[in-house]
């Protein structure tokens, strides 16, 4: 087992970072952990408008990205450790055979970790870690969450109350558990960092095994951030079909709204609400991307200062 | 000639798959081992291969439909 280590907290970088080694290093087992300054991800198949509320998470200064494996939405914080496992793929699903290593080296610096559910590993039972895959070219990608300090209201808040029920559309659900941080369950406490490197060192004992990017591996990484992990194809233009519809108040008023969108594009929009220019609302939505950049300058244009107000209640 | 391709098993227990991506359109040649399309199954996207090489006659399902194993997935026009 190799390791490499990312140095960066950027949530864009570490997700090109994780893709980049698993397309590249092909003869190789890879152990990786990173971690993440405040963001969301969703599954590569999920329906970002359902699964989050992304105008108030825009207004939060949280971005959402789309990770390459399957399941559901997760939150990260710099108190959440990730981890990813890179091998060869051998036979079909079987995540206990991926999680076996990561539960032994768990117990092994003393968390009182087990496995739950099909892919989840739980202190009590409560949920500290779930993980998802990603199978291609012969090689499997596992990888998971390791809720180490994170922040459980924020995470609470966001992945939890934060659904958005007015999508009906395709795509995978989340699960919804409840969790608890692994620090406080420590029979003897340290710091994340060195939570880090104890989970490494039982990973990955050899130090002659512990790598660095070049400079050339780096920039590729890079061109992949920026390519697509910060494109707004990737992350919101695979969003599967969906039909949006919200009803509530606006302005004081009584307030509808309705539309569709496909990749990433939308269409049939419209807007009934006293408060608000309905024909104007139908031309600009209708052929607009999809997040919340557009959405707001569109929301700004309908309605002045109350735009933000506007835009929670459309996206 | 008209090849049909099959959505494989990928694990013993599979009853569906949710197809999720296309990785390539209608038109498009296909070489044998090339990536095709995408299925999602218990929290994994599997990438899958092209089983023969030709041009893609037809996408036999949309982006989220549930296939089973065994159902054909696409039809490839080979030589």
């Amino acid at each position: 087992m190799i390791t490499f280590d990312s140095h960066s907290t950027d949530p864009y970088y570490n997700l090109a970072f994780e893709e980049f080694v698993f397309t590249r290093f092909r003869e190789e087992d890879v152990f990786l952990l990173w971690r993440n300054t405040p963001c969301m991800v969703v599954g590569s198949y999920q329906n970002i408008c359902r699964e989050v509320r992304a105008a108030r998470l825009w207004r939060m200064g949280i971005p959402v990205l789309r990770r390459i494996s399957g399941g559901g939405a997760v939150y990260h914080d710099l108190g959440n450790v990730n981890y990813s496992c890179i091998t060869r793929q051998e036979g079909g699903v079987d995540y206990g055979r991926s999680l076996a290593p990561i539960l032994e080296a768990l117990n092994g610096i003393g968390v009182p970790a087990r496995k739950n559910r099909a892919s989840d590993i739980a202190i009590g039972e409560k949920k500290i870690s779930g993980s998802a895959q990603r199978s291609a070219g012969g090689r499997l990608l596992h990888h998971g969450t390791l809720l180490f300090d994170a922040g459980l209201e924020a995470l609470e808040e966001i992945s939890v109350r934060g659904k958005n029920d007015c999508v009906r559309t395709k795509g995978t659900q989340s699960a919804i558990c409840p969790v608890t941080n692994i620090r406080p369950h420590l029979a003897e406490d340290m710091t994340v960092e060195e939570f880090q490197r104890r989970l490494l060192d039982r990973m990955v004992p050899d130090a002659g095994n512990r790598r660095e990017l070049t400079a050339e591996e780096a920039g590729e990484v890079r061109r992949l951030r920026d390519g697509k992990y910060r494109s707004w194809e990737w992350t919101w233009g695979r969003t599967p079909a969906f039909v949006y519809e919200k009803s509530g108040s606006f302005a004081g008023m009584p307030f509808r709204a309705a539309y569709s969108a496909r990749q990433g594009i939308v269409a049939e929009a419209a807007i009934d609400c006293p408060a608000v220019d309905g024909a104007l609302a139908a031309r600009l939505l209708n052929g607009a991307r999809l997040c919340p950049e557009g959405f707001a300058e569109i929301c700004g244009r309908l309605a002045g200062e109350r735009g933000q107000e506007l835009l929670e209640l459309l996206l | 000639m008209e090849k049909q391709l099959a959505m494989p098993r990928l694990r013993p227990e599979m009853t569906s798959g949710v197809l999720c991506a296309w990785l390539k359109e209608e038109g498009d040649t296909v070489e044998a081992g090339e990536p095709l399309y995408e299925v999602e199954t218990d929290k994994v996207v599997n990438q899958i291969e092209a089983t023969a090489s030709g041009v893609l006659k037809k996408q036999l399902w949309e982006e989220g439909d549930q296939v089973a194993p065994g159902d054909p997935v696409a039809i490839l026009e080979t030589e």
